[in-house]
């Protein structure tokens, strides 16, 4: 009876050390999301108060029929694929440069210059991209003119301000993929390499054929870190556009956010959800069939 | 060939890459006029202090109040985090099958998965329903919750040998000695890097600490330059200095210990 008391006591310990862990994750994680669904029922009015009126789907209804939700959707679904694939591809190609015997001790450099903009707040990042793209202040337009080459619309036309925001967003995000891939890189088998060079394969072959497969768990977890985070764009579009020009960059965060600000907390909470659904099931399945591939 | 073109591209990305930090600092040194005039330059004509003095208050908040907020809000929320998920991240390794912990361990999963932005929402109805709107304390507990600090300390901790513990509980320590006297210190080069990658982190973060305030007297920097960036008619040149003041505290800290942080955010990505 006493050895089991002690035993229990022992064990007790565990679960002391894990309670602050547990409440923060209850109290800002659990319940949160919880209250978030449990709002997307109830009517905007209501919904703080201690007994809110209950709507039904009806949140849901109408943030489905409101076509400004669905073309801010289309928006966003587009914006993340362009943003993966760009990210992703340049992130790549930039840790297989680096990667290279010839470029040397300058490899920390190079790599220092693209992962500062990871650490440095994005607010900051941003604002300064803001003012780049600025037609009258800016150095991109004035660096253009000096090349030659015709002027960019940045942010003030809505053909390129998705584009302006996803180059912004690309210098602030890019350096983490590259160095998820530089470590990747370094675990790969180089005998693998040579036996190509002797059987006589091209530089692509050997890239697409030896080098990718062994890419691998790099690309899987830099295509779900990368989904998940495009998915949910806000930062760039607050400091940069605030949806602008004429809706262009008013992705599904942003437009959630607004509906939040004006306190229609049902229908905001209606589209976090929705939002929250996608993300789940969009990351899960290429997290899924990652795995899948690996065996 | 291949070698001359391959410095040439790494180069000129670096350089892109850093173009804006330099933009920045000579803009917040040169007038506005001076930076219509010529938007490429990156040497002040003069070095003129403007921008500083007119961000002395932004709106009712002072520039040193921003300054101490960030400092408290990152130091305070820092020390928190890495308490709390060491401590967690301890228990859950030692008892990895425990039903209590398996739960604990999908529900922080699911937390983190959560499109954070939208969190926000209801956790500024949490943080109303607890009456902390407004305060210190619901900013800096919910930036005390993180992927990166967990993942880092629960990988650590699955490697330590067990033989280490098991000599010691055999030796009749407690748990508690076993943590604090033992593994602790071993564990110290991981607490080291997860406080700083934190820090970073949290240096930046803006949305949380914008809902959760009631007035600009818990603003940090960062949303300070945000509100800034947003005003009317905006002080260009002021805006290049916040903009500074912001970035040079953690840069500094980046450029110091950027093996740890580099390694550290991947691991913290790789093997969560």
């Amino acid at each position: 009876m006493r050895a089991m008391g002690g035993r229990w006591r022992r064990e007790s310990v565990f679960y002391l050390f894990a309670l602050p862990f547990a409440a923060l994750t209850i109290v800002f994680g659990l319940w949160p999301i919880a209250l978030s669904i449990q709002v997307s029922f109830t009517g905007s009015a209501t919904a703080l108060r201690a007994v809110p009126s209950y709507v039904g789907w009806a949140n849901y209804a109408t943030v489905l029929a409101d076509p400004l939700f669905l073309a801010s959707l289309w928006r966003t679904l587009l914006y993340a694929g362009l943003s993966v694939l760009a990210n992703l591809g340049f992130a790549l190609g930039f840790a297989l440069l680096l990667n290279t015997a010839f470029i040397g001790r300058m490899r920390g450099a190079y790599k220092l210059a693209v992962f500062l903009p990871v650490v440095t707040p994005d607010v900051a990042g941003y604002v300064v991209w803001r003012w780049l793209y600025d037609q009258s202040f800016g150095a991109v337009n004035a660096a253009l003119k000096l090349l030659g080459l015709p002027a960019f619309g940045g942010l003030a036309a809505p053909a390129t301000a998705m584009l302006a925001v996803l180059l912004a967003e690309l210098w602030h995000h890019a350096g983490f993929y590259m160095v998820i891939f530089l470590a990747n890189l370094a675990v790969v088998d180089r005998a693998l390499e040579e036996a190509a060079d002797i059987d006589g394969a091209r530089a692509w072959q050997k890239l697409w054929f030896v080098v990718l497969p062994q890419l691998r768990p790099a690309i899987v977890i830099n295509l779900v870190y990368a989904l998940i985070q495009f998915l949910k764009t806000f930062t760039v579009v607050i400091t940069m556009t605030k949806g602008g020009p004429n809706g262009a960059t008013n992705f599904l965060s942003y437009y959630a956010y607004q509906f939040f600000d004006e306190a229609r907390y049902g229908e905001a909470t209606a589209m976090a959800t929705v939002l929250f659904a996608i993300v789940l099931l969009i990351a899960g399945t290429v997290y899924a069939l990652g795995e899948r591939g690996r065996t | 060939m291949m070698r001359m073109l391959g410095h040439a591209i790494a180069a000129a990305v670096s350089v892109i890459f850093l173009f804006p930090y330099l933009w920045m600092a000579s803009s917040a040194f040169r007038s506005t006029r001076a930076v219509l005039t010529a938007p490429l330059r990156l040497w002040p004509e003069s070095f003129d202090l403007d921008g500083f003095t007119a961000i002395l208050r932004i709106g009712d908040l002072s520039l040193w109040r921003a300054l101490g907020n960030s400092l408290l809000i990152t130091g305070a929320s820092t020390a928190l985090a890495v308490l709390v998920a060491a401590l967690g991240a301890y228990a859950i390794s030692r008892r990895p099958k425990a039903a209590a912990f398996r739960l604990l361990r999908y529900g922080f999963l699911l937390t983190m998965i959560y499109p954070y932005m939208l969190l926000v929402i209801p956790v500024y109805i949490v943080v109303y329903k607890l009456g902390l709107l407004g305060g210190y304390a619901g900013i800096i507990l919910f930036l005390a919750l993180g992927p990166v600090q967990f993942f880092l300390f629960e990988q650590f901790f699955r490697t330590l040998p067990g033989e280490v513990i098991e000599a010691a509980t055999i030796d009749g320590a407690s748990e508690a000695a076993i943590l604090f006297r033992i593994v602790l210190p071993m564990a110290r080069p991981v607490v080291a890097t997860v406080a700083i990658i934190t820090f970073l982190l949290n240096w930046a973060q803006w949305f949380p600490v914008l809902v959760i305030s009631s007035t600009s007297d818990t603003w940090t920097l960062p949303v300070a330059l945000l509100n800034l960036n947003g005003e009317l008619g905006a002080n260009f040149q002021g805006i290049m200095a916040l903009s500074v003041v912001t970035t040079i505290p953690v840069a500094a800290l980046f450029l110091v210990a950027q093996r740890q942080v580099i390694q550290g955010m991947t691991d913290g990505a790789v093997k969560g």
